[in-house]
This record gives C-alpha cells, sequence and structure tokens, in this order.
C-alpha cells in the first residue's frame, strides 16, 4: 500500500510528504522498492536494466551516463554490468536490485524480504550494502523481514506486526527490555539442593523456579546480569555446589515469540503466497 | 522526458529483448519460409494451370507473397502480448506499475516496441520471399508496405497484450493464441482471393485486419487488390487506434500482488 501497488480499503497514508492515494506519482518518484522476488528483466544486462528503469523513473541521459557505472560500482557488479542478468546468482541479483532502485535517488527505500533465500554469506554482503545505502545516501530504509537477526543488525526502529496489526514498536533494545524478565539456568554439582533453592525463590527479584532435569533449574529473574552473582552467592551460603550457570541474552527472536505465540500459523498458510514461495526459490 | 522517457524506454527494452531471443528470432523467419516453400509449391502446382490464376496472370506463388509477409507480421505481433505475462512473472510488471508514469505510456512503448521488431521481421521476410521469387516491380510505393505493416503489427500487439492482461498463464496464452490467430488467418485473403469466396466469407474476411494488410500490400506489390485501397486503408487504421484503445483501458486494470 505504502508503495501505492495496492489501494487501501479504509484510511489514508502519507510517504514522503505525499498521500499514497491522492498522489501516487509524487510518492513513487520519491521511493525505491525492492520486492520479495526479484523484478528484473532477465534478458537484458545489467546495465541496460538500470539504464531502463532510469529511464522510467525519468531519469536524463546526462544523469544515468554519470550514475549508472557509479551504483554498479557500489554493488560490486562492474565486471558484469554487460552480462545478462538470467546468468546472475541470486545475490548478485538482488545486489543489482539494489542498484537499481538508488537510481532515481529516492528518499525512501522499501525493502520486501531482501535476504529471503540468500545463502549466510550473500546475506551479510546484502547487510553491508543496506547498511551503506543509509550513511552514504541517507536515505531512509524500510524493511520487512522474517529474519529478528536482520531486524537487529539493521533497523533503528522496529515494529511487530502481527494478524496486520502494529504490537510492538521502538528500537531493538526497547523491545527486549521489554520482555518480562529473563532467564538463568543453574546446574547443581550433585543433587537438587532444595534449601539453596528455596533461598534463591525468595530472593525479591526471581519471578520463579522451575525444575528443568534431574539437577538443573531455571530462575526466570528480571535482570540476569545483577541476579547471576547473587544466586551463585546465595547457593554457597547454603552449602550447594554450582555446576554452571547459564544465560543467554534474549533477542529480538524471543521478543517476538513470546508477543505472537509459538504455533504454527496454518491459517495464515495460504496457497498463493506458497506458490510464490516456491517460485521464487526456484527462480534462484 | 517523463511520459515520453518512459515510452521510449519501454520501446527501446522490447527491441532489446527481442534481439536477445535468437530462437524466437530464427523461428518467426523460417516459419513464413516454410510456408512459401512446401504450401506455396504444393499448392501452386495444384492451381497453378487452373482456375482463378490461369486468368489473372500471377502465379500463386507471387500472390502468396503479401500474404505470407502479413502472416509473419500478423503472428509475430500478436504473439508477443505474451510478454506481459511473462513480465507479471518476473516481476518486472510490479516495477514499471511502482513507476511515476501512467500506465498508458508504458502500455504504448511496448506496443510500439514490439510491433516495430513485428515489423522488421516482417521485412525480412519480404527480403527472403524476393529472393524465392522475384517481384514484377519494386519501386517507391513499396516503402509503404512498410508502413502497412507497422500499422497491422500495432494492431495485433494490442490485442495480444489486452488478451494477456487478463490472463495469469502462459500456456492460456498459447491456446488462445491458436484460437484466435488461426480463424483469422484462414479467415482472410492470405493465401486465397476474396474474389473466389463464397459471398457470406468474403464479407466476414473484408473486416478481418489481416485481410486489409494484405490487400494493401498487394495493392502495392502487385498492382492489384479485391479491396478498394482506401477501405483497407481507413478500416485497418481504425482497428489499430480502436485495438490500441482497447490495450490501455485492459491495462489500466492489471493489478498484480505485491
Amino acid at each position: 500500500m505504502l508503495t501505492t501497488l495496492l489501494r487501501p480499503t479504509e484510511g489514508r497514508a502519507w510517504v514522503a510528504g505525499y498521500d499514497v492515494v491522492e498522489q501516487p506519482h509524487q510518492v513513487r518518484k520519491r521511493i525505491g522498492v525492492v520486492f520479495q522476488d526479484v523484478a528484473l528483466d532477465r534478458e537484458l544486462t545489467g546495465f541496460e536494466n538500470l539504464w531502463i528503469y532510469g529511464m522510467i523513473q525519468g531519469v536524463g541521459e546526462r544523469e544515468l551516463r554519470e550514475k549508472v557505472p557509479k551504483l554498479l560500482d557500489f554493488v560490486g557488479l562492474s565486471r558484469w554490468a554487460d552480462t545478462q542478468v538470467k546468468r546472475y546468482s541470486g545475490g548478485m541479483m538482488r545486489r543489482l536490485e539494489i542498484a537499481q532502485i538508488m537510481v532515481h535517488s529516492p528518499e525512501i527505500i522499501f525493502l520486501d524480504e531482501p535476504t529471503l533465500g540468500l545463502d549466510p554469506q550473500t546475506r551479510v554482503h546484502v547487510w553491508d550494502y543496506i547498511k551503506e545505502l543509509r550513511s552514504e545516501f541517507g536515505t531512509t530504509v524500510f524493511l520487512t523481514t522474517h529474519y529478528m537477526e536482520e531486524a537487529e543488525k539493521l533497523c533503528d526502529r522496529v515494529a511487530i506486526i502481527d494478524h496486520g496489526k502494529i504490537i510492538a514498536i521502538g528500537t531493538p533494545e526497547e523491545l527486549v527490555s521489554k520482555l518480562e524478565g529473563e532467564v538463568v539456568y543453574v546446574r547443581f554439582e550433585q543433587s537438587l539442593e532444595k534449601v539453596a533453592l528455596k533461598r534463591v525463590e525468595e530472593l525479591s527479584y526471581v519471578l520463579g523456579v522451575k525444575v528443568v532435569e534431574g539437577n538443573k533449574v531455571a530462575v526466570s529473574v528480571r535482570r540476569a546480569s545483577e541476579a547471576i552473582p547473587e544466586i551463585i552467592n546465595v547457593c554457597s551460603k547454603a552449602g550447594a555446589r554450582v555446576a554452571e550457570v547459564t544465560y543467554h541474552r534474549p533477542s529480538l527472536e524471543d521478543v517476538f515469540i513470546s508477543l505472537t505465540g509459538r504455533g504454527l500459523r496454518d491459517e495464515e498458510w495460504d496457497w498463493v503466497s506458497h506458490m510464490r514461495l516456491s517460485r521464487a526459490r526456484r527462480m534462484r | 522526458m517523463g511520459e515520453l522517457g518512459a515510452l521510449y524506454a519501454m520501446w527501446y527494452r522490447q527491441v532489446k529483448r527481442f534481439y536477445r531471443m535468437r530462437s524466437r528470432v530464427a523461428a518467426s523467419i523460417i516459419q513464413p519460409i516454410v510456408w512459401m516453400a512446401f504450401f506455396g509449391i504444393g499448392m501452386s502446382s495444384a492451381l497453378g494451370r487452373a482456375g482463378f490464376f490461369a486468368s489473372s496472370g500471377v502465379s500463386y506463388m507471387l500472390f502468396m507473397v503479401p500474404g505470407v509477409v502479413m502472416m509473419a507480421v500478423f503472428f509475430t505481433s500478436f504473439m508477443s502480448g505474451i510478454a506481459v505475462i511473462w513480465d507479471r512473472e518476473f516481476g518486472f510488471l510490479k516495477r514499471v506499475l511502482v513507476a511515476p508514469v501512467s500506465r498508458a505510456s508504458t502500455l504504448l512503448g511496448r506496443v510500439f516496441g514490439d510491433a516495430t521488431m513485428a515489423t522488421i521481421q516482417g521485412m525480412v521476410v519480404l527480403a527472403i520471399a524476393y529472393l524465392m521469387t522475384p517481384l514484377p516491380s519494386l519501386n517507391a510505393a513499396c516503402i509503404a508496405v512498410v508502413l502497412v505493416s507497422f500499422i497491422l503489427a500495432v494492431a495485433l500487439t494490442s490485442l495480444g497484450t489486452a488478451i494477456a492482461c487478463n490472463m495469469r498463464s502462459m500456456e492460456g496464452f498459447g491456446l488462445v493464441n491458436t484460437l484466435v490467430s488461426m480463424p483469422l488467418l484462414f479467415l482472410s485473403s492470405a493465401f486465397y482471393p476474396l474474389s473466389t469466396m463464397p459471398l457470406w466469407m468474403r464479407n466476414a474476411a473484408s473486416i478481418n485486419p489481416l485481410t486489409q494488410a494484405v490487400e494493401l500490400a498487394r495493392a502495392l506489390l502487385l498492382g492489384s487488390s479485391d479491396l478498394p485501397i482506401l477501405y483497407s486503408a481507413v478500416t485497418l487504421l481504425l482497428w489499430a487506434v480502436g485495438l490500441m484503445g482497447v490495450a490501455v483501458w485492459m491495462f489500466s486494470r492489471v493489478t498484480v500482488e505485491a
């Protein structure tokens, strides 16, 4: 909707100060969109793809002559500028698309799951380009993703959307700190030390204690970094010997899961998007 | 730039693309030659000494040349509508739809680009046909054949594109292609004269843009035509403009899932 491809059923939206329904051309001049599926002309070369897109976007020829090679260089595709896109790898196509949408110097770019289906190295590369886009061109980047890691690494602000509604929004740190409590795992050297556990439970910032397996317990606390020394302290005072304390820093992933629940979402698995996904895979 | 720039960009793209598809270029040039060589020789041996062609003084092979040329233009341009389905499949359509220009200019650029290529192809076929059966006179009027081909190509590209706008699958388009183009080909004067057809068929064929283009080409290349030149020219032009309008309208309603 924000990219003016779909008309909103109700409500209004503004992109770069223009109404998406009333002034779609003004919006389109100021945005660049990388779709989930590759949207390049495979029969044409990388250079031609950029050139033709630039012309459609209304960029003058002189400007294109200067910009196109620069952008190809930026994404490291100068060597393949005259190769037909159908011979590119998935990662190269993505990079070309990023260069392509920069041709008309948009104020905002939309990236729809830019790293879906890419191998880990290529993903890191694409991330680098996205970061550089921001620092070098000062472009606002709007991206959607299923990879929480990606959101955490790239975004200043993150909104979590569930069933079409924003259920949380803020910086990654804010969202993570919203998680009620963290979990510390304590493993005792021998058996479970009932007395020590009782002491731990009594600590003011401990929210609960659960036995996980054998001599391992999970302790929910408000802030793990402060709780860990205390827990060890209390245990040793009660005469229990702790073998191991583990804790993992909660990530956006945990936030996402805790907000949206864990169940598989069969109701959202519709046939059309499945088709699109499998096609996207086939193409790469 | 702006709208015209976009129109030019799309034209440029279609032309570039066409060059790249070598197999398509080869196939669409070889096909008419095969028609000339087999169908033409077969038919002229059967008909050569009898009936219409004996009295008219034009050999069947010669008679067929404008028909084959226009058939090549006709098939190539109608088939090029499939590019819309192709672009939808590969996402390029979305790219175009989010461009800050009207859909009409990108569509017309597309139509003119494909029509240009279909015309060039028709002229290649004409050149080859000329080598196989030299035409009686080649004069300046022959240049007008280029124009006739282009107008026919615009009409048929528009028709193909308009149909493709409403279709999702290439197989479906292939089916429609056969369903539409075969009757149009056989209900035209490409391979047999209008004047020997039964009246109902002659009337139906006269409405057919392919007939109009063939008759115009015949008038220009062979100096004879079964239809008044003015009638053919005006109706062919009307077809082109009308179908362009339909294509623009259909394309304005195209939606893509994001």
